[in-house]
């Protein structure tokens, strides 16, 4: 008896090569199609290095809810600072209440929210205390819903400037430039 | 199983190439894509800065006969037309007149404002009374933005978006950068 070179088997009298050839369909187009993991794992590697250059680990400011900010082209990179949002008639701070507009719009004419000037001395005292050898920067930003009247935009604007917060910036919605 | 087979070991000896198993190394890519996917932020948040300053106290020593700056008036009051004029103090140093003609376009359901003729003729205005247009001037040219109580944001926002089209070189120790020609402030009347 020839003696053979030894080969991988299913069991002792099924040799592995008699399975592949049954299952490959023994010369017919194969019922399990192979799948290449090659390819596969390169379009994995290739999204995962994608998706983690274009991560931003410092997060994203979360808007409150029924804010839907208006949109433009030229504009600058945010920046650390509170958040004023004014949502419907309600102001807040951070995500926290600081005042109501009704009053400003039932009066018709621009008003200081006395609240909102509060909280925004209090942050500004605080961050003062901890960082006494920088100067304060001043800066603050108004998200704003784009359907709310100016009254109330120039109310929230002067509070937050008679508050220590000199540098206004308005939270947009950043779009391409046209070309 | 899914795995690579490096080449195989013989003998009864320990192989010497080991088979990677496939499966967890998948699954950590499949999870890591879909944590990133799900955290991916798809809207750009930008910012428009504009200047509050408020009246501090008087100086002890107050300059002598200082020159007032030229500020750019833009009145938006009307529907009808736009009004750009130069104040030096309470003087008017010149006045034009624009048709208020905005661009509305709409995009995922929200309306965006531009006029972008009103930002051409900022720029040209700007080009002929800007005072601080050197690239080493720290100081930019102040835009006075006078508005009804009634105007909704989003017009606010596109006159201040035009506003900012106008940019100027601005030097710094180690490169040049572009820079708003004007910063931006509210009237209060």
């Amino acid at each position: 008896m020839p003696v053979h070179k030894p080969e991988r088997r299913l069991l002792h009298f099924i040799s592995l090569a008699f399975v592949k050839k049954k299952v490959a369909g023994g010369g017919q187009r194969p019922v399990v199609a192979g799948l290449s993991l090659t390819s596969m794992i390169d379009f994995l590697v290739v999204t995962v290095v994608f998706l983690l250059m274009s991560f931003s680990a410092s997060g994203e400011i979360g808007l409150p809810k029924g804010i839907q900010l208006p949109k433009a082209e030229n504009v600058m990179d945010m920046v650390d600072a509170p958040v004023v949002a004014v949502t419907g008639r309600q102001v807040l701070v951070d995500g926290k209440y600081a005042g109501n507009t009704g009053s400003i719009i039932e009066a018709d004419r621009l008003q200081i929210i006395e609240e909102l000037k509060a909280m925004l001395k209090q942050r500004r005292d605080t961050w003062i205390s901890l960082k006494k050898d920088k100067p304060f920067p001043g800066v603050v930003v108004l998200t704003i819903d784009q359907n709310v009247p100016a009254l109330v935009v120039k109310s929230v604007f002067q509070t937050a400037a008679m508050s220590g917060y000199p540098n206004v910036s308005f939270m947009v919605d950043s779009l391409p430039h046209a070309k | 199983m899914a795995g690579v087979d490096v080449g195989g070991g013989g003998g009864k000896k320990r192989a010497v190439d080991a088979e990677i198993n496939m499966i967890p190394f998948i699954d950590l890519l499949l999870v890591t894509i879909s944590f990133l996917l799900i955290t991916a932020v798809w809207s750009h948040m930008a910012r428009l800065n504009a200047d509050a300053q408020v009246p501090g106290k008087p100086s002890d020593d107050p300059p002598t006969n200082p020159e007032k700056p030229k500020d750019l008036h833009i009145e938006m009051r009307g529907t009808e037309k736009f009004v750009l004029q130069w104040k030096q103090g309470q003087q008017v140093v010149n006045s034009v007149e624009l048709p208020r003609k905005e661009v509305k376009t709409v995009q995922n359901n929200v309306e965006i404002i531009r006029f972008p003729e009103l930002a051409v003729k900022i720029a040209e205005e700007w080009k002929t009374h800007g005072q601080h247009a050197a690239a080493t001037d720290d100081k930019t040219d102040r835009a006075v933005l006078h508005t009804d109580n009634k105007t909704e944001y989003k017009f606010i926002i596109g006159v201040i978006d035009a506003l900012y089209a106008t940019q100027r070189d601005r030097a710094f120790p180690t490169k040049t950068e572009k820079i708003p020609a004007f910063n931006v402030t509210f009237a209060v009347n």
